[in-house]
């Protein structure tokens, strides 16, 4: 019998062990063996229903996809299938060290224009996010993995902050590069 | 899950039932029909031989013509005369004021949100004018074929937002004709370069159409087209080529009188085949003969990649945000698949082939690629190829939100994610009492509403009073294959269903949309309990099959007469009950049987260890083990 696809949390259904640790080509694989089965492509000459059923599996199929990609939504969804509800939107590390820090990368990226190579400068900022990002990320695996709830869902308010300006860099990376080409 | 999955007996073996499907690419400028015949997939010609049907209706005294025929009457007839509707396809009065600087149309002042030509066939939308076209497509094909058509899949820009899906299936509606599938350009065009050359890697698709543009990465993998992201701008095309080197024109003739549509119409047609020749020539004359104005001028190369420039420039940076959305580095592109009749300007070609530094694939004609791939997947679709591997995951182009509190929008489903896709979202009421909300459906990457497209807005009314906070009001956004949303909502703490109203959106009118809307809440709801009923059905049939399998082996040794027959009187009561429709009782009555069986489950357990166990020395199991090490 088929797993029920809409009863499976996110790793079942990708048949990958519940850690923050993921083995993405092998969700990859995955993926396309479940779409394989269950795509509105399939079913295009079907019932309405079967047509419904097979969108809303679909759907979360997607969904589970997006998640296991996604450092913080990943994170997330692991608090979460362990009891922990975490609204990011209104939630904020209170760490001040760390807030100062963000402050000023984010006053560098409203003045990239006056640096002499902005380029140059948004690339390194974009490495030392990911360094930061690599860590943090670690950190969350380790806090996870030895039950520390609280500590866990710090690293994901921190983490949500380098997806924020890894966003925000490319932002800036393109308005400029745009401007170039023009 | 499983049952839908179970086809019956000689249902695939239907094969050699050949039905007729179409692939469509009705297109802003010219629109084509193609489809697989005896293995061969092919574009359809009309009888005079051509396969592109221009993409002009005109609404004439004696009738309506569609294509060529109705080209004639672009110059002198032109408020009867429509071209290009597919720019007005899904969008509203106040995106027009743009467009029409282009093209001469008459618009009929209406109350509707909805833009209308003004034509003696009376006022016509563009969902009108489309489905004219597709009305042509279809005789065409079944004309060809002498057979009935059923089902078409036809393509749309991948930019397209909802609002403009939406208009195209109402003109497939109109036309009469079966959507198996709204398909995204770019997407078809990879399909119909992919299934030749057993292509894997990551290509692009840059289309550039008459009024489009479109960009998309995929990763093609074993017949799986995966688009990683597409962008793209649904107001830049050839068109727009055409219309820079018209206002070169004009001022270089120093037109003034620019008031009569004819003569824009006429300067825009020179301005075409000028265009045109220069893909082989080096430079044309122009001429014009106007009455109060004699030109004659040379337009070369040199001067066109001036003009057009910067429009290309602008299609490369929506490339660049596409590569940036898809995580995908420029190297990694393998081959650019080239699509739209404006790829033929060779500019275009230069600047494409420097950006992305590769191969540019033009074999296939680029006016025809893409109603090809839309017609080899029409023909998976409507089951011509039970067995094809081919499978299309698409993206959503834009984002989808909900407008909150201080004019700005929140996003439920970020642009680029897979579809189908859903997303549940909650809110809440924020006065004591209130009973209704009203939500604002928006599209677009902007931050404002004010800068985003409003799709509809909804009022959910009718849940109970209660204290500000207190309510669980669930949106829920549902993207289905075709890139449409549907959105469905209720207060969850009451259950009650609320009503939703739909305000004006574009295309259908109101009433339509809502009617809609309803249907596709209430089918949600009867969804629900269908499945869950069958759910609890499967259920107890493998309950029931499982038992009387254990029964069959050892009832007679582990039961007494007593247990087996009030085992066998719970196992009555859940083949009885099963086929009825509550799902409740079904799944009471299937844990009152398990429970009768707890015992008999438990004996049997330790009686298979105990079994297990006897009689086995630690010697065989080891050469049980060494024998399937030696197989393998």
């Amino acid at each position: 019998m088929t797993k029920d696809i809409l009863s499976s949390n996110f790793f079942e259904l990708f048949d990958l062990p519940v850690s923050y640790a993921v083995d993405l080509q092998k969700a990859q694989q995955q993926y396309m063996e479940l779409q394989k089965q269950v795509h509105p492509d399939k079913f295009a000459n079907a019932s309405d229903q079967e047509k419904r059923l097979s969108m809303q599996q679909t759907s979360w199929i997607n969904e589970a996809f997006t998640t296991l990609k996604d450092d913080v939504l990943r994170a997330t969804y692991l608090l979460k299938l362990k009891g922990t509800d975490i609204n990011l939107e209104n939630e904020t590390t209170m760490d001040a060290v760390f807030l100062m820090q963000q402050l000023e990368m984010r006053e560098r990226l409203e003045n990239i224009k006056q640096e002499s190579d902005p380029l140059d400068v948004l690339d390194s900022m974009a490495k030392e996010i990911k360094l930061m990002a690599t860590e943090m990320m670690q950190g969350f695996a380790d806090c996870y993995a030895s039950e520390q709830t609280e500590q866990a869902r710090e690293w994901i308010r921190k983490l949500q902050f380098m997806q924020k300006a890894k966003k925000e860099i490319n932002l800036r990376t393109a308005e400029l590069e745009d401007e170039l080409m023009s | 899950m499983a049952l839908i999955q179970i086809a019956e007996p000689g249902q695939s073996t239907t094969a050699h039932q050949h039905k007729l499907a179409v692939g469509i690419d009705l297109g802003t400028t010219n629109s084509l029909v193609a489809t697989v015949r005896s293995g061969d997939v092919a574009t359809l010609a009309d009888d005079d031989g051509q396969h592109l049907l221009p993409s002009i209706v005109h609404y004439g005294e004696k009738g309506i013509d569609v294509g060529l025929s109705a080209q004639q009457h672009s110059v002198s007839d032109p408020f009867n005369t429509i071209v290009s509707a597919k720019r007005f396809m899904g969008r509203g009065k106040e995106d027009i004021a743009a467009e029409d600087s282009h093209y001469a149309y008459e618009f009929a002042e209406t109350d509707s949100v909805v833009p209308r030509f003004k034509t003696r066939a009376g006022n016509v939308s563009a969902v009108e004018v489309s489905a004219e076209i597709l009305k042509a497509l279809k005789k065409r094909a079944v004309d060809t074929l002498g057979d009935e058509l059923n089902g078409a899949v036809i393509t749309v820009p991948a930019y397209f937002d909802d609002a403009q899906r939406q208009a195209t299936k109402d003109a497939a509606k109109l036309a009469d004709i079966n959507v198996l599938r709204l398909l995204n350009e770019p997407t078809a065009a990879a399909v119909a370069y992919g299934l030749d050359t057993g292509n894997e890697g990551v290509i692009a698709v840059y289309d550039l159409g008459g009024g489009t543009f479109d960009v998309s990465i995929l990763r093609l993998n074993k017949g799986v087209f995966e688009v990683l992201a597409t962008g793209g701008d649904s107001s830049l095309g050839g068109d727009d080529f055409d219309y820079e080197i018209a206002q070169w024109v004009i001022s270089q003739a120093k037109l003034t009188n620019l008031d009569s549509p004819a003569i824009k119409r006429l300067i825009m047609q020179q301005a075409r085949s000028a265009k045109e020749a220069l893909a082989t020539e080096e430079s044309i004359e122009i001429k014009l003969d106007i009455d109060d104005c004699q030109w004659l001028g040379t337009l070369t190369r040199d001067t066109l990649k001036e003009l057009l420039t910067p429009l290309v420039k602008k299609t490369l940076m929506s490339c660049r945000r596409a590569l940036r959305d898809a995580d995908v580095d420029k190297e990694a592109i393998n081959e650019v698949v080239m699509v739209g009749g404006s790829t033929r300007t060779l500019l275009v070609r230069e600047l494409v082939a420097e950006f992305f530094e590769c191969e540019l694939l033009t074999s296939i004609d680029p006016d025809k690629v893409v109603a090809t791939g839309a017609a080899l997947q029409a023909d998976v679709l409507v089951g011509n190829k039970p067995d094809d591997e081919m499978l299309l995951l698409d993206v959503i182009p834009l984002s989808l939100g909900i407008e909150t509190m201080g004019g700005l929008v929140e996003k439920i489903i970020h642009r680029n994610t897979g579809i189908p896709a859903a997303k549940a979202q909650d809110f809440t009421t924020y006065k004591d009492g209130q009973t209704a909300m009203a939500i604002h459906v928006l599209q677009g990457e902007r931050e404002l509403v004010s800068d985003s497209r409003s799709l509809a807005r909804f009022e959910l009314r009718g849940f109970p009073p209660q204290v500000a906070g207190a309510a669980r009001i669930r949106v829920t956004f549902q993207v289905d294959a075709d890139g449409l949303l549907i959105v469905s909502a209720r207060e969850e703490n009451s259950g009650v269903e609320a009503s939703v109203d739909v305000k004006p959106s574009y295309g259908l009118e109101d009433a339509e949309i809502e009617s809609m809307l309803r249907a596709s809440m209430d089918h949600a709801e009867e969804d629900m309990h269908i499945r869950s009923l069958r759910e609890q059905q499967v259920e107890a049939e493998r309950v029931i099959e499982a038992l009387d399998s254990a029964l069959a082996k050892d009832a007679d040794e582990l039961l007494s007469a007593e247990e087996k027959t009030e085992i066998m009187n719970a196992r009555q009561a859940l083949v009885d009950i099963k086929s009825g429709s509550s799902v409740d009782e079904i799944e009471q009555t299937i844990k009152k049987l398990e429970a009768t069986c707890e015992n008999y489950i438990a004996r049997r357990m330790n009686s298979n260890i105990k079994i297990a166990m006897q009689g086995h020395s630690i010697e065989e199991y080891s050469s049980d083990i060494k024998s399937e090490a030696e197989e393998s």
